[in-house]
């Protein structure tokens, strides 16, 4: 990751310089395109736009910031209660929404800054960015088959992955697995039937934490 | 056709079609995912499962006695799989590479994986592994070989309309 | 490289020379079909000979990674990551160690970092091996594929006598690697390490591989047949590269030097000495020699990585079960067929609460509509080997 010789667990040497340069970075993009650095840590660079200023915004990452090269797009379902895996760290804090990313890079440098908009659950709708860049149809079509987010002007609104009869949007925390529901975690059955319950002063073996810690549910 | 449905066939004869059987599966290449790869291994230099009579070239499955499930079902890919099945002439054999074919494998709570290709067509031998290494294909391929040899032909006739389980 | 041009304009001008009627009609391909690679579908419009319009249709293998990692601790999306791009699995796992290290202010040590840089570039050569077996065989030039997969499982051997998985090895930890299958102790502490011998026995393995290069060079690219449906046919643009987010030997063989090997330090790419390999015209036959090249700088980085590895530990200090601190990263890789990255999201927990995983692949495939608008019929299959997908990691 760096060439730092020590092999000490503390944080490269040149970790507080790359910091620099994401948070530079990110002030900079930000600036260019009216928007506000939401992040600038662990070498990631994220500018959130407002909403009205989606398009625009991203023109001017791809004309004036020199960010030309589409990435990718994507979203996270922001929300209090998960049927689901761990929610989020504290649910009074968090606000109901969509936070809908893209990613633009560089075909030069390590220069990449992921821009971020957030939506309200009740009104998911954002303007497509397939005229800027012709690879955000299908990165589009997947998020909002993913999410039931709508993208105006997409020229091709069908979903990409699933069979056109599939019913809901897969990655919305609400949405449940149902063989999770039918059956428990398979791995959880066998770590009880460990010998561990015959010999309690014997610590399971390491692998059997593992499943057992990957119960999840 | 009737009579050895009826009557079955006399034990020579009915050696014979299986021992000639068994040395040329024409096998239709089902690769859906990792285990393609390693039936690919296996198809290659150093395992040549040629050597056992499979013979991996048929483009249709009209021409194959042998399919080779390998690896991911989905709910989307299922009727072509079904559809594919279906044409393929009696008899016909089914095995299934993998954990994913098998019952899902890592994508058991998926929900867009399907459980194990027998839901939707009989396998005749399921191989395990994730993937299976190119060896336990080839036992796989030696194990439908003995049961073929011990296969009745009158019995192996008259269940054509064998469901999946 | 000595007749094309004249072989070209003749193929190209076939269809529209012969004055025939000829009516619009669909043609299907897949979604199993021999030559896609896996379950890839494409719904063509074909006037005659010339595909007037294409609809890729995909998602038969889409499995629901990006769900399946919300219910997943971060040790258990490491299985799961190596069978998103299947040939070079060990590749997929190194971005998601980052992320996760990088989340949690850990850091492998070095010598688990050459190691996993050694593990990368043999996942890459096989990964492009198969790759010079399979699309000379689309071409339809058999021999290739021997000699290639020949190759291909001297280097699977070496790679499972370290991680004891063929190419699914699950190798990498949270802050480092698993202790070898193999035995030979470097320090007193390390009671596991590389197996013994697995350094020579790779740098023999490595030239092998580049002569293994030469020879599907002499015995594939002298070929007329090779060059003719090869040269000049589906050139990818720059603007159209980047627009569609094309990455990889694809990117590379339309001209551009990037590979994020240079820029980014995943891993410690910057003490060795390699070129990025670079095409002119961006069509298959500079895609295909930029894969040819890449083995060769492959090896060489290998051999590099050899001769200067560091003794020490394998694994940095972690707990026992691992929690990620609350945080959001991307770290991306240059993996075989482009770029890979992963977009984690942490809410402090034993598992994600977002992971985004962008592949090479899919993004590489969604150039099809463009690029396959208005070719010849066989060019369908030529362009689509080049571009050299997995639907595995085109679909997640």
């Amino acid at each position: 990751m760096t060439d730092s010789p020590s092999e000490t667990t503390s944080p490269p040497a040149d970790a507080a310089s790359s910091a620099d340069d994401t948070a530079e970075l990110a002030a900079a993009v930000a600036a260019a395109v009216g928007g506000t650095v939401a992040q600038a840590e662990f070498g990631t660079a994220k500018v959130a736009v407002e909403r009205g200023n989606w398009s625009a915004a991203i023109t001017a990452a791809r004309d004036e910031a020199g960010l030309d090269f589409f990435n990718w797009l994507s979203a996270i379902d922001w929300t209090k209660e998960t049927t689901l895996g761990e929610g989020v760290a504290e649910p009074d804090a968090v606000e109901e929404r969509f936070e809908v990313l893209c990613m633009l890079s560089t075909l030069t440098d390590s220069r990449k800054v992921i821009f971020s908009v957030d939506l309200a659950k009740d009104d998911a709708s954002l303007p497509s960015l397939t005229p800027l860049f012709g690879g955000a149809e299908w990165h589009e079509r997947e998020t909002a088959e993913m999410f039931g987010i709508d993208f105006a002007g997409h020229p091709n609104p069908v979903k990409l992955y699933l069979p056109s009869e599939f019913e809901g949007h897969p990655l919305l925390k609400s949405f449940p697995l149902l063989s999770r529901e039918v059956k428990p975690w398979p791995g959880k059955v066998d770590v009880e039937d460990m010998p561990s319950t015959e010999n309690p002063e014997a610590p399971p073996a390491e692998a059997a934490a593992e499943n057992d810690d990957g119960a999840s549910e | 056709m009737g009579v050895i449905e009826k009557f079955g066939a006399p034990k020579p004869l009915s050696w014979l079609l299986n021992w000639s059987r068994k040395y040329s599966l024409w096998m239709f290449q089902f690769g859906l995912a990792c285990c393609a790869i390693e039936m690919m291994a296996a198809s290659g230099p150093r395992y040549d499962f040629m050597r056992f009579g499979i013979i991996p070239l048929p483009a249709s499955p009209r021409q194959a006695d042998l399919m080779i499930i390998a690896g991911t079902v989905t709910d989307k890919m299922a009727p072509a799989i079904k559809r594919l099945y279906d044409q393929m002439p009696e008899p016909k054999y089914v095995i299934s590479m993998g954990s994913c074919s098998n019952c899902g494998g890592p994508y058991w709570d998926s929900y867009s994986v399907t459980k194990g290709v027998d839901q939707i067509l009989p396998v005749d031998v399921y191989i395990p592994g994730c993937p299976p290494r190119p060896e336990a294909l080839m036992e796989g391929i030696v194990m439908l070989q003995q049961q073929i040899a011990k296969e009745d032909v009158r019995e192996k006739w008259n269940e054509r309309d064998r469901q999946p389980v | 490289m000595t007749t094309p041009p004249e072989v070209m304009m003749h193929l190209s001008e076939a269809a529209v020379s012969v004055e025939l009627e000829t009516a619009e009609m669909t043609l299907n391909i897949g979604p199993q079909h021999p030559s896609t690679h896996g379950v890839l579908r494409l719904v063509a419009k074909v006037d005659g000979e010339r595909v007037s319009e294409v609809e890729p249709v995909i998602g038969y293998m889409h499995r629901g990674y990006e769900k399946l990692t919300e219910v997943r601790t971060y040790p258990q999306i490491t299985a799961l990551v190596n069978r998103i791009d299947w040939v070079s699995g060990f590749a997929n796992e190194i971005p998601f160690m980052v992320a996760a290290e990088r989340l949690m202010g850990v850091e492998a040590p070095p010598r688990a970092q050459y190691i996993r840089l050694i593990l990368t570039e043999m996942a890459r050569i096989s990964s492009h091996l198969i790759f010079a077996s399979s699309y000379p065989l689309e071409i339809g030039a058999a021999t290739p594929l021997m000699h290639a997969l020949r190759e291909r499982e001297r280097i699977l051997d070496l790679l499972e006598s370290v991680t004891g998985g063929r190419f699914h090895p699950n190798f990498n930890r949270i802050g480092g690697v698993k202790p070898a299958a193999g035995a030979g102790a470097t320090t007193k502490k390390v009671s596991q390490d590389l197996p013994a011998g697995f350094l020579d026995e790779t740098k023999v393995a490595m030239e092998r591989v580049v002569s293994v290069c030469d020879d599907l060079d002499g015995l594939v690219s002298g070929n007329e047949i090779f060059q003719a449906r090869t040269k000049g046919v589906g050139v990818i643009p720059v603007d159209i590269a980047k627009s569609y987010g094309v990455s990889g030997p694809n990117l590379r063989a339309s001209g551009v030097a990037f590979d994020i090997r240079k820029v980014d330090d995943y891993l410690p790419y910057d003490r060795f000495d390699f070129d990025v390999a670079v095409g002119e015209n961006g069509d298959c036959w500079d895609r295909y020699q930029v894969r040819l090249e890449e083995i060769r700088q492959a090896a060489r980085i290998i051999t590099q990585a050899i001769d200067d590895i560091p003794s020490g530990d394998l694994q940095a200090k972690v707990p026992r079960i691992i929690k990620v601190p609350q945080g959001q990263t991307y770290v991306r890789a240059e993996n075989p067929k482009g770029e890979m990255g992963y977009f984690v999201v942490s809410e402090g927990g034993r598992i994600p609460y977002r992971v985004k995983i962008r592949t090479a692949s899919f993004s590489n495939l969604s150039i099809l509509q463009w690029i396959l608008k208005g070719i010849l019929i066989p060019d369908i299959i030529a362009i689509l080997g080049s571009l050299d997908f997995v639907l595995g990691d085109v679909d997640r």
